[in-house]
């Protein structure tokens, strides 16, 4: 049977009004969590690989203990097994520093068939860490992948190109950054939500399932990792003002006038954004 | 593969199938045994698909949560001053006299739908590290009864086509939907009494700049003016919040009731407009009521097991609208009897039926009892307030209650005393016999001339919005292909327009529905009915009001549908 990876983080939830601390980070603690939406089509093509050709999927993440929650969601949606990379020596890694640590965690994992990774995240949003982990395994990589055929141990896949699409086919292993073009991720289905209640229930069950390691357990050099391992320096962050605001709605006159003064509305509106962004 | 079973499932997580599944942990934690309970809930997060009023008597909730005052209970506060108002076009004046069942001071203002969220997150905590196992499955609708033989057996919650895989078993299942599934098991063992009568209602939360906190209003009058059942409430919420309603009745004669429209119409008199100023539109919802009470509750509310408890066993009380205390009685009954039938090994009929007795002698049936001819009342005497109302109605905007009641008087001083005493009598309990009450589905007229209504001045264009606007302050959301509503016959529907349509109204689900969800589109000369169901807030309206019984809105899958969070 195909051995699945799949790498998906959780973020802070795009739809509640995280903070930024003093020092420009995102204030973590006070933001809810999700699962980062890039990854959610990772997990759906994992999930159809198992379905079509059967493989057996395992979720990998790193970060704090409350991200095992995302680990929960991917084995409801169908995944076998999870893994959470936890350790506090990981704190403010930057793309090299967790690609470095998540390499590891594939080795740990032992042989492995096929790599998915989401494009890019909510919150870093640099779509580094992908491709770095394919660069440390020696793997070959498809990224912006699309769609996805499976036979035996060659992928065809279809990638999203600047105008078009390219095909391509490698042979496994391999490393997948999956596009948000691709099939979003499906309605978890009753049985897999019931038994993975049970199982959480389940100490032998659960331990067997999900997995918590340290840097330690995955042979990691801790100084490659977190604020050490990390060269990327934070110059500014700042925050750009709120999202949303009121629907105008223009009615009362002629089409053709409510249509002229939506038009001038808007142009006056691309001068504001434009006096915004180039000051 | 094993069949997912538990000891009990829960249909429904709204305030009854919540208090349910409270009270069962509580009686196994106590009792020190193992339980295991499921809680399906179509919307995708508990509380997303309720909405209430909702002020209610503290009872309940201090039955179920002694410490509710201090446990974190989301309660929006107390009510401190409580006014019945009659509204004209131009002014308000609290009524001289209001019957007693109308002062709510001193009790709840909750919204209802944050506090489902609360007790669905609270039941998990209460759960940790006991034998008892709660699962809430939120973002699964129930869509059949699943029976061995005469015996339910639960319900079916996926559609992948594998029995095993999409079944959800327990040795007792309690439905608390609000019958959107229960009145199958109603229709197959035929326990309904007399219809039921329903009305709607429609529901906004404002962000406003004064402060209302602890203040309620119910108001009658403007602009429901043509003798049908109906009012407004205004509840002011803490952090500056105000819950903004409207009720009417779906025993009407007119078809095109335009819900969202009467609460618009409510909103434009100077007196809700002060209140608003300076204020925004939040949110947006609505859902149905079952008023009928005693009369149309089921025969028997257990079958060989199941049970059903809350609005879907008809225990709203429109006397003094006491829904959620009642519903949540009955779900502790029902949940307690449930135990009892579990610790015993008996789940019969015959076991569960002891819910109904218990629920009947208790002050839930007593109170019900007393009040079976309360809403027929305002049924059987429509004359006096389509007559009289308007009048005194006038008189008021005039500056001058008196001189309207006094005109009203004598404009039919015989229809007004004996109409007015019979009401009295009737809503006092008097009456006799088994009431039938009609469909509400006969009531709509296709030649219904609605008059229309002087418009009250004044008001702020930006305050009042249509009804395609609304639906986008109930922040609905569906799945791709979804279909939750069937429409069983277009040539039936074809004939309804028809038929509306030569009376120059539009037929009743087009008319009634709370989201602009249906319409007739002409095209190449013939006309038929169409439906926008990415709007639907799923209120059950349009299939109460469908003359043909063309329609049915089954539960949406997927955790599709509105998100009356906060309402
Ligand atoms: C300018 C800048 C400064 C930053 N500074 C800091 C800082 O000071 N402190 C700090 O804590 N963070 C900081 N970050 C964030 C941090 O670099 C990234 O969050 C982290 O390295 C992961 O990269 P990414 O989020 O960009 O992932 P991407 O490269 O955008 O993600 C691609 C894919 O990789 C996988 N993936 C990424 N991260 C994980 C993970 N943790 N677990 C599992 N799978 C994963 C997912 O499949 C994801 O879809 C900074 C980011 C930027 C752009
Ligand atoms: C506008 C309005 C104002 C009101 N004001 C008051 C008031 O001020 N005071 C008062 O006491 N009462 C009031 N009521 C009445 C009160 O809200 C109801 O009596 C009470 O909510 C009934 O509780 P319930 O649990 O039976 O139904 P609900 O609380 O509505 O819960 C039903 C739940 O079942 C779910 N469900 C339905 N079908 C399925 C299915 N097939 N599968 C899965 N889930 C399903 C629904 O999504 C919902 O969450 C008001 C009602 C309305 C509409
Ligand atoms: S759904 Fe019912 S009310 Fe609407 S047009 Fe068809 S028959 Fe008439
Ligand atoms: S379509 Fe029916 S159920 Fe949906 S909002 Fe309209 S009246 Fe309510």
């Amino acid at each position: 049977m195909l051995k699945v990876v799949v790498f998906i983080k959780q973020v802070p939830d795009t739809s509640s009004k995280a903070g930024v601390n003093p020092d420009g980070t995102i204030d973590r603690a006070r933001a809810k969590r999700m699962l980062n939406n890039f990854d959610r089509y990772a997990l759906q093509k994992a999930i159809e690989i198992k379905r079509s050709v059967g493989a057996e999927v395992t979720c990998v993440t790193m970060g704090p203990p409350p991200a095992i929650e995302v680990l929960v969601e991917g084995l409801e949606h169908g995944a076998d097994y999870g893994i959470l990379l936890t350790d506090k020596r990981l704190a403010a890694s930057d793309t090299l520093a967790t690609a470095y640590a998540l390499h590891k965690v594939v080795g740990y994992i032992g042989q492995v068939d096929i790599i998915l990774t989401g494009l890019q995240t909510t919150d870093g949003d640099t779509a580094q860490v992908g491709p770095q982990i394919a660069e440390r395994l020696d793997l070959p990589q498809i990224s912006y992948c699309e769609s996805l055929t499976i036979t035996g141990k060659t992928a065809k896949a279809r990638r999203v190109v600047e105008g078009g699409f390219q095909n391509v086919e490698t042979a496994m292993p391999l490393l997948i950054t999956v596009a948000n073009s691709a099939t979003p991720l499906g309605h978890k289905r009753f049985i897999e939500v019931a038994q993975v209640k049970e199982m959480l229930r389940t100490p032998e069950e659960r331990a067997r399932r999900i997995k918590s390691v340290s840097l330690d357990d995955v042979g990691a050099d801790a100084a490659r990792t977190g604020l050490v391992g990390s060269p990327t320096v934070v110059g500014k962050t700042w925050k750009l003002g709120e999202v949303g605001g009121s629907c105008k709605v223009f009615e009362g006159e002629a089409v053709e006038t409510e249509v002229a003064r939506l038009l001038e509305s808007l142009a006056a509106d691309s001068r504001n954004i434009a006096e915004m962004l180039h000051g | 593969m094993k069949r997912i079973e538990y000891d009990v499932l829960i249909v429904g997580g709204g305030i009854a199938g919540l208090t349910a599944a409270h009270r069962l942990v509580d009686a196994a934690k106590t009792a020190g045994t193992p339980l295991r309970i499921a809680v399906v809930e179509k919307a995708k997060n508990f509380g997303a698909h309720v909405l209430s009023g909702a002020v209610s008597n503290p009872r309940s909730v201090k039955k179920l949560f002694p410490d509710y005052e201090t446990n974190g209970f989301p309660l929006e506060g107390k009510c401190a001053e409580s006014h019945l108002t009659l509204l004209g076009a131009q002014r308000a004046k609290d009524m001289p006299f209001a019957p007693p069942e109308m002062n709510k001071t001193g009790y709840l203002i909750l919204s209802l739908s944050n506090v489902c969220a609360w007790m669905a997150e609270n039941l998990v905590e209460k759960t940790k590290d006991t034998a008892v196992a709660v699962d809430l499955y939120n973002g699964f609708a129930a869509q059949d009864i699943l029976y061995s033989g005469q015996r339910v057996t639960g319900v079916r919650v996926d559609d992948t086509g594998a029995p095993e895989q999409d079944n959800c078993y327990a040795k007792i299942t309690i439905f608390a939907d609000k019958g959107l599934l229960s009145r199958d098991l109603i229709e197959k063992f035929n326990l309904a009494q007399s219809n039921q009568t329903y009305a709607v209602g429609v529901k906004e939360i404002w962000e406003t700049d004064q402060d209302f906190s602890g203040k309620v209003w119910h108001t009658l009058g403007y602009p429901l003016m043509d003798g049908n059942f109906g009012g407004g409430f205004i509840y002011g919420l803490k952090d500056k919040k105000l819950a903004i309603g409207m009720v009417a009745g779906l025993d009407s004669e007119n078809p095109n009731l335009q819900p969202p429209q009467i609460l618009q119409a409510m909103k434009k008199t100077p007196f809700v407009q002060q209140m608003l100023k300076g204020g925004k539109l939040a949110r947006y919802g609505a859902s149905i009521i079952p008023e009928a009470g005693w009369f149309a509750m089921p025969k028997e509310l257990a079958v060989d097991g199941a049970m059903i408890a809350g609005d879907a066993a008809g225990t709203m009380d429109i006397k003094g609208f006491s829904g959620v205390d009642k519903a949540m009685e009955s779900a502790m009954i029902a949940a307690d009897v449930a135990f009892g039938a579990l610790q015993k090994n008996d789940i019969s009929k015959a076991a569960l039926a002891a819910y109904q007795e218990a629920l009947l002698d208790g002050w839930v049936g007593q109170e019900l009892k007393a009040s079976r001819y309360y809403r027929h009342a305002f049924h059987e005497n429509k004359a006096l307030f389509s007559d009289y109302l308007p009048v005194v109605l006038k008189g008021l905007d005039k500056g001058c209650m008196m001189s309207g009641g006094v005109k009203a008087f004598f404009s039919g001083p015989g229809g007004l005393i004996s109409g007015g005493l019979n009401l009295l009598k009737l809503m006092g309990g008097g009456g006799s016999g088994e009431l039938r009450l009609p469909e509400d589905r006969t009531c709509p007229k296709p030649k219904h001339n609605a008059v229309p209504l002087a418009e009250p001045e004044g008001f702020a264009k930006n305050s009042v919005y249509l009804t395609p606007d609304m639906v986008f302050y109930a922040h609905t959301h569906y799945h791709h292909g979804n279909d939750h509503i069937k429409e069983f016959d277009a040539a039936v529907c074809k004939k309804c327009i028809a038929r509306f349509e030569a009376g120059n109204n539009p037929p009743p689900c087009v008319g009634d529905c709370t989201a602009d969800v249906h319409s007739v589109l002409a095209k190449d000369g013939a006309k038929s009915h169409q439906m926008a169901l990415e709007n639907c807030v799923q209120c059950r309206t349009c299939e109460i009001v469908c003359p043909e019984k063309n329609i049915r809105v089954n539960p949406a899958l997927h955790g599709s549908g509105p998100d009356f969070r906060g309402l």
